[in-house]
């Protein structure tokens, strides 16, 4: 073998601490290796055309680069290897940035292990072979998780551009959060009437399919091809019959259902629709408040609805759907605020989350745009606002900013005012945290014109006096001394966490999550759409807190990377699969029942049955490769011989 | 390369491309200053890493192996690192019984998001490899030559079988003859102190059938390559569990197989027994009475008690009577469990970590690398596709070195995981008489430790172990990083 | 389980009431405690606001001397005292820390130390709700209360284990078991004012004013407390409260364990009730002709 291998400075990133010089000098010593050079910059265009050219010149037949992470990188280099006619699976690549130059600073030793990092590379590679990618069709069809803002623009986007969506919600009404909210900042626009728009088109558009009340129950397949199971939840109506007009609603006796659209303050019926613009428009029974499905007397609905659509015996039905590639868009949920017992651990009516205020302001909301307060239905005079419930907190493990609380408590300030104009507000918080497009001066707003009283420090206790009001006491750290407020309702801005089920979910997209249960995204810079998992995309707050105009503008970045996927007729697998040695395979089934992906058959062959990697269907994990006590499966590009070779390079006194 | 002098040791990384490699590359990014030990070797999933890597580092001179993977319920991959977490605390169990410190391997779990718990994981590691300072060697201990304690007591009274209707089992397999290509069992060897496997295709062949405690042989090992084919099988207790394995692992189908069983009181240790019969030239005569045999051997008597000569596994063994079988002839014996330690694992029980290293030393010294312990194993399957002898993979030298030696041990051990019955043929078959036993002995022990009590060749229809996992595992815990 | 019981310097004095009430309602339920000979001082205020270590040798010479006795627990009715031998404990899993308290004391401490809880702790763990109810002789029916922790019990929570820092309930499943009716009392866990009763005594008739104050609005009959310091400044400190807040208090304070002996049927004067300043007598009466007081409709099922 010829083997080339660059080490590259990265100006100083790599060359501040390792002697790249010495590693290439070193380099030249290992078997194969015929030629070894130091780049400044190997990434940048002149790097990779000295790769190229060196690759004629030397008739190199494998290329190391040590650089920075493969995980950056490597695709870069792959194509650079394959320009200059190597396959690309020729080519290894060393860590001496993220794994050498970035962590120590003694130089010696960093060279040293720059040097070893090589060496392994140069071992692999002396035991890698050329592989072939298979072509395979596209399923020119998106899978959408999630209609709130940032799945509903994505979802208009693909179908704009053409594409088959099937958009699938788990609650009754697409719209997300963004349905709930009264207003929204800096503009104060009725959120309903921006979004409802969107959400007609989505209900409209022929393009999209929409699938309300249901969740992704299970998920197999591959980029280009995979195969969704979508759980449509029992109704209890038959949708295709009910026309939304109501009738149900106004007769239905069971009248002290908890109404979660309105974040349970005030109650609704068994049988509801969530709100007046909910798309679909449709009816829904709760079947644990229903007096038929709980008692087994009532049928008042199905007596009046006019189209014969309640259907007590529904049950949840499971679709199949095949699409090419996923957007997750499943957004957030408040954290539950109740762990803070000196708040009253949820034992105080008058003690609201930011949500629940948003729908007391509403004018669809349970008060009809009314601020009454829930324990007796008064109007308040005196409101405390507490900022960062839940965010910023490491005393309860979420020490991350929730990013939008900061301005909805400005606005929610000045929609009080609006509301009741001889009220008073008062603000606790932290840092004011105000860096969008108009929205410090949103916040001035709200202090200045609207005499929002803005008090810096936390509050330590919330307690009723007894007498109807709480008694809100904190510090004013400004001041430097301690304050109370008599309040007549307070609200807290919970913060956020991943939308309940995501680590479930993640598990089926098989993405990874942090712990807070936010989908990680690829790069955290540079790939904030997409995940490790190809034909797997994210939008919206499912990735890290975002407002509405970051939801919508990711949405939309979502699209065009499935519009991109989606502009190639077939796409190439990752040929790094397992195959079977047939004559070292006895048949055990060992690999077949360990493997995660169903990928392994057991094929008859002469007479013999033999186990059989379905190539569309390896992820490539290697978990049989490391279960064959006779290595007859072996994973590509990492068979048990180049492992071999890198332990054997580290390992040998 | 040697490690850079004075100031590391080598330590290896086996790190899962999803999480913990970006894990370290978050770190990297953050400038979260490490120590410079730690190699990296990237595999795509922690379930790649096949536990043997490990082994073959650390008996090659890495005085420490760090495995990271997706934390548990994260794998990119769904399940790898669930199967993987089961394999490598077996794995981190049995290390000690080669006499290599379980501290100096580890395995963790770590996302791409957490830099800073890879940098903590890797102070504290490379501190912990620091503390205990370099791996020793295995050549670097003078040998110790220990030899195993066979005092034992036994569960239950052993003796010679002989009041077994062996007529009725002969008569038993001619009438299922007809039906079946051959029916394996035992015969008279060279002399009437041996057996050798009788293969029984006529029923004169039948009438050599022999039943005692020279049946020391275990004639499952001749089942697999008779797949697919009618066979029978004269078995006791211990060949009965090899068999059962075997049908869990599909190597052998229960519709073709037809069992015959009769209850076992116990083999003879022929390695004893042959040292204290020394050098003769003729076996006289052997009279089996019920507590032993008295071989005649150039006309001097000797008398084998089985309660002093028998195999170590007939001591413990509680399950003399096939736990399967087609036909049973004559009632099962009952034994009731009770604490007992095979004799070659107490022996490595007793000694420093040290000790066994030095004990390990001299025992590979006499090694002649023969194969025979494979070749006896039953499930030892790969047959002539053994990685012992492959290049492709080439997980061993051909080299005579005691690492490699000891190395094969280990594989044997590591596929056995499991899977072993404790049938001992491997020791039995070993020209030399090294107790290898104690390899795959600590491995089922381990095994049965973290999973519930499991034993192999018990049911037919159980899921092997490290064939599965639990999500939550009841008995594994992820040790902290403090 | 063999149980030591550290009384602390409080009961030999200023909470006497306690300490008998203590005693009484244990042995009631059949609690067998053994004190511990030879007790000293936990190290209690001044100690360890001057040297941990010093003041942690206290404690751990008496949780010794607990393990000498073979104790599996330590039982103290005092706050501060369980306080004082759990921060001890803990900081003694610090290496360091247990040789520098070694040094100190006459013999190195033993191995391993029992644990030290709340009398109120141990007699939840040794008895659920149902065996509690199944002593009670005189249901506290009737009786509206408000539990009251003082700061101490449930802080810090890493180290008191006592439930929610902010808001713990044993006291009230203990109470309920004996029949009386607990309100939620939001300010159970705020200051007292503690020692500053004595320098800074404006503040402390405040802090105590206002847990009072808050206690009258609430309805309630008593406010029932675990420390001693804590039935001091409330009960004591009454009129430099109410002068303080400008509106007149008559709140029995309590500790919980008079109560339980009171529905346990035990005598008054083993409760040592007739040590209270502001009297019980109203309580005990309103137990005793439960129909006169009770005014709610449904009055006729007591």
């Amino acid at each position: 073998m010829r083997i080339g291998v660059f080490i590259c400075h990265c100006g100083s990133n790599i060359a501040g601490t390792v002697d790249c010089a010495k590693v290439a000098e070193n380099a030249r010593m290992f078997p194969d290796v015929v030629l070894a050079q130091d780049i400044m910059y190997t990434c940048a265009e002149p790097g990779q055309a000295a790769i190229e050219a060196a690759i004629h010149e030397h008739k190199l037949d494998g290329v190391v680069v040590a650089s920075c992470s493969p995980r950056i990188h490597e695709p870069t280099f792959r194509r650079t290897v394959e320009r200059a006619g190597l396959n690309r699976y020729m080519f290894e690549m060393a860590n001496i940035r993220e794994h050498v130059s970035w962590i120590g600073k003694d130089k010696e030793a960093n060279t040293n292990k720059a040097t070893e990092l090589v060496q392994i590379a140069v071992a692999k590679l002396r035991n890698d072979k050329p592989l072939k990618a298979k072509s395979f069709d596209v399923n020119k069809r998106v899978l959408i998780i999630g209609a709130g803002v940032a799945g509903i623009q994505a979802a208009l986007d693909c179908a704009e551009g053409g594409i088959q969506v099937v958009l699938v919600e788990r609650e009754a009404t697409i719209g997300g959060k963004m349905a709930k909210l009264d207003k929204t900042f800096p503009t104060v626009d009725c959120s309903a009437c921006i979004l409802g728009p969107k959400m007609v088109d989505v209900a409209q558009h022929p393009n999209i399919t929409l699938y309300a009340k249901s969740e992704v129950e299970d998920i197999s397949g591959y980029v280009g091809n995979f195969s969704i199971k979508i759980r449509k939840r029992a109704t209890y109506v038959d949708w295709d019959k009910c026309t939304g007009c109501g009738a149900c609603t106004e007769k239905c006796p069971a009248k002290k259902t908890p109404d979660a659209f309105n974040e349970l303050v005030g109650p609704t019926t068994a049988i509801n629709i969530a709100f007046p613009q909910a798309i679909p428009k449709k009816a829904v029974i709760n079947p644990e408040y229903c007096r038929q499905l709980t008692k087994g007397k009532c049928g008042v609905c199905a007596k009046v609805c006019p189209t014969g659509a309640i259907n007590y015996e529904q049950q949840d039905e499971v679709i199949t759907e095949e699409v090419g590639c996923i957007v997750a868009a499943t957004g957030y949920d408040l954290m539950d605020w109740t762990v803070y017992e000196e708040y009253g651990g949820g034992r105080y009516p008058d003690v609201v989350t930011s949500l629940q205020y948003e729908r007391l302001l509403s004018a669809s909301g349970p008060t009809e745009g009314h601020i009454k307060r829930p324990s007796d239905g008064k109007e308040p005079k005196n409101i405390v606002f507490i900022q960062c419930v839940g965010s910023r907190d490491r005393s309860i493990g979420r020490p991350y900013c929730s990013g939008f609380c900061c301005m909805y408590t400005a606005k929610q300030a000045i929609l009080t005012k609006d509301h009741i104009p001889d009220s008073k507000s008062y603000v606790f918080y932290m840092d004011i945290r105000a860096n969008g497009k108009i929205y410090d001066e949103f916040t001035r707003r709200a202090m200045e014109e609207y005499g929002t009283e803005y008090i810096r420090g936390r509050v330590s206790k919330i307690y009723p006096d007894g007498e109807g009001h709480l008694i809100v006491r904190g510090v004013d750290t400004l001041l430097g001394e301690g304050v109370e407020v008599k309040a007549d309702l307070v609200v807290l801005a919970v913060g956020v966490e991943a939308a309940k089920g995501s680590p479930h979910l993640a598990e089926k997209l098989r993405i990874s999550y942090d712990s807070y249960g936010f989908f990680l995204e690829s790069h955290v810079k540079l790939k904030p759409v997409e995940t490790n998992t190809a034909g797997v995309y994210l939008a919206g707050v499912c990735q890290g807190v975002k407002d509405i105009p970051a939801s919508v503008a990711q949405g939309s970045a979502a699209a065009a990377k499935v519009l991109g996927l989606f502009s190639r007729d077939k796409l190439e697998n990752d040929p790094q699969i397992a195959s079977v040695d047939m004559k070292r395979c006895v048949d055990c089934g060992k690999c077949i029942r360990c493997c995660p992906f169903g990928a392994i058959k057991e094929v008859e062959f002469r007479g013999k049955m033999y186990a059989q990697v379905i190539e569309t269907v390896c992820q490539g994990c290697g978990l049989c490769t490391s279960t064959c006590p006779q290595g007859a499966i072996q994973l590509s590009h990492a068979t048990d011989n180049q492992i071999l070779a890198e332990v054997n390079t580290l390992c040998q006194c | 390369m040697p490690v850079l002098n004075g100031k590391e040791l080598r330590i290896v990384g086996f790190l899962c491309n999803w999480c913990s490699y970006g894990g370290a590359d978050t770190a990297g990014t953050a400038r979260a200053g490490q120590p410079t030990d730690l190699r990296i070797i990237r595999v795509p999933c922690s379930g790649r890493i096949d536990p043997l890597f490990i082994v073959k580092a650390l008996l090659n001179g890495a005085d420490g192996v760090l495995v990271s993977g997706c934390h548990p319920r994260d794998c990119h991959y769904a399940a790898g690192n669930f199967y993987a977490r089961r394999r490598l605390e077996v794995l981190k169990q049995f290390l000690p019984v080669l006499g290599i410190d379980d501290r100096r391997f580890e395995y963790t779990w770590v996302s791409a998001s957490e830099g800073q718990r890879w940098q903590h994981v890797v102070q504290t590691f490379t501190k912990r490899i620091h503390d205990l300072g370099p791996a020793p060697k295995l050549e670097d201990p003078e040998p110790l030559l220990k030899v195993v304690d066979m005092a034992l007591t036994s569960l239950r009274p052993l003796g010679t079988g002989q009041k077994n209707k062996l007529d009725e089992l002969k008569a038993a397999i001619k009438a299922k003859l007809p039906e079946l290509e051959l029916v394996i069992g035992w015969q008279q060897g060279y002399d009437a102190a041996r057996t050798v496997p009788l293969f029984m295709r006529t029923p004169e062949d039948v009438d050599k059938l022999v039943w005692g405690p020279f049946n020391v042989n275990n004639p499952a090992v001749y089942l697999p390559q008779y797949k697919g084919k009618k066979v029978g099988i004269v078995v006791k207790g211990c060949d009965a569990k090899s068999v059962v394995e075997l049908l869990q692992e599909n190597l052998i189908n229960r519709e073709d197989v037809t069992i015959f069983a009769m209850p076992c009181e116990g083999t003879l240790d022929m390695a004893r027994v042959n040292q204290e019969l020394g050098r003769y030239t003729t076996i006289d005569k052997v009279e089996y009475d019920e507590a032993g045999v008295t071989i005649t051997a150039d006309g001097k008597e000797h008398r084998f008690c089985m309660n002093d000569y028998a195999q170590g596994k007939c001591y413990g063994c509680t399950m003399p009577t096939a736990v399967i079988s087609d036909t049973l002839i004559g009632t099962p014996t009952e034994v009731k469990p009770g604490p007992y330690t095979p004799p070659e694992l107490a022996l490595l029980d007793s000694m420093s970590l040290d000790e066994r290293l030095a004990f390990w030393r001299g025992q590979m010294e006499r090694c002649i690398r023969c194969y025979a312990c494979r070749n006896a194993c039953p499930m030892c399957v790969c047959r002539d596709y053994c990685i012992a002898e492959s290049r492709e993979p080439h997980w061993i030298s051909q080299d005579d070195s005691t690492r490699d030696k000891l190395f094969f041990q280990t594989i044997h051990a590591m596929h056995l995981a499991g899977r072993c019955t404790g049938c001992g043929e491997c020791q039995r078959a070993c020209p030399v008489g090294i107790p290898i036993l104690a390899l795959r002995q600590q491995i089922a022990r381990a095994v049965g430790q973290l999973f519930d009590g499991y034993k192999s060749g018990v049911d037919p229809e159980a899921v092997p172990p490290l064939l599965g996992y639990e999500v939550e595992e009841k008995n594994i815990h992820e040790r902290e990083w403090k | 389980m063999k149980i030591a019981y550290y009384p602390g310097c409080s009961a030999t004095g200023s909470s006497a009431d306690y300490e008998k009430s203590t005693q009484a309602v244990c042995a009631a339920l059949g609690m067998q405690m053994e004190e511990i000979r030879g007790w000293s001082c936990c190290g209690s205020t001044p100690a360890h606001a001057v040297d941990t270590q010093l003041s942690g040798a206290l404690s751990a010479r008496n949780l010794d001397l607990a393990a000498r006795q073979k104790a599996d627990m330590v039982l103290t009715p005092c706050p501060s005292c369980l306080s004082n031998l759990r921060h001890a404990a803990k900081r003694l899993e610090n290496p360091e820390f247990r040789a520098g308290v070694n040094e100190l004391l006459d013999e190195p401490l033993s191995e391993k130390l029992p644990e030290a809880l709340s009398v109120m702790q141990g007699i939840a763990r040794a008895y659920d709700t149902d065996a509690i109810a199944a002593r009670v002789r005189k249901p506290l029916a009737g009786l509206k209360l408000a539990a009251y922790y003082g700061c101490l019990m449930s802080r810090p929570h890493e180290v008191m284990d006592f439930g929610d820092p902010e808001n713990p309930t044993l006291m009230e499943s203990l109470l309920t078991a004996c029949g009386a009716e607990m309100v939620d009392f939001p300010l159970k866990t705020e200051c007292c004012g503690a020692s500053y009763g004595i320098p800074e005594r404006a503040m402390t008739a405040r802090l105590t004013g206002r847990i009072l104050h808050l206690a009258t609005m609430l309805g309630v009959d008593a406010v029932v407390v675990a420390c001693p310091l804590c039935q001091m400044n409330l009960d004591l400190r009454q009129q430099q409260a109410a002068k303080e807040a400008g509106v007149a208090f008559s709140m029995p304070v309590l500790y919980y364990t008079q109560l339980m002996g009171i529905a346990f049927g035990l005598a008054p004067s083993a409760l040592g009730l007739d040590k209270l300043c502001v009297s019980a007598d109203s309580l005990l009466r309103k137990l005793d002709q439960p129909a006169a007081y009770s005014k709610a409709p449904e009055g006729d099922k007591a």
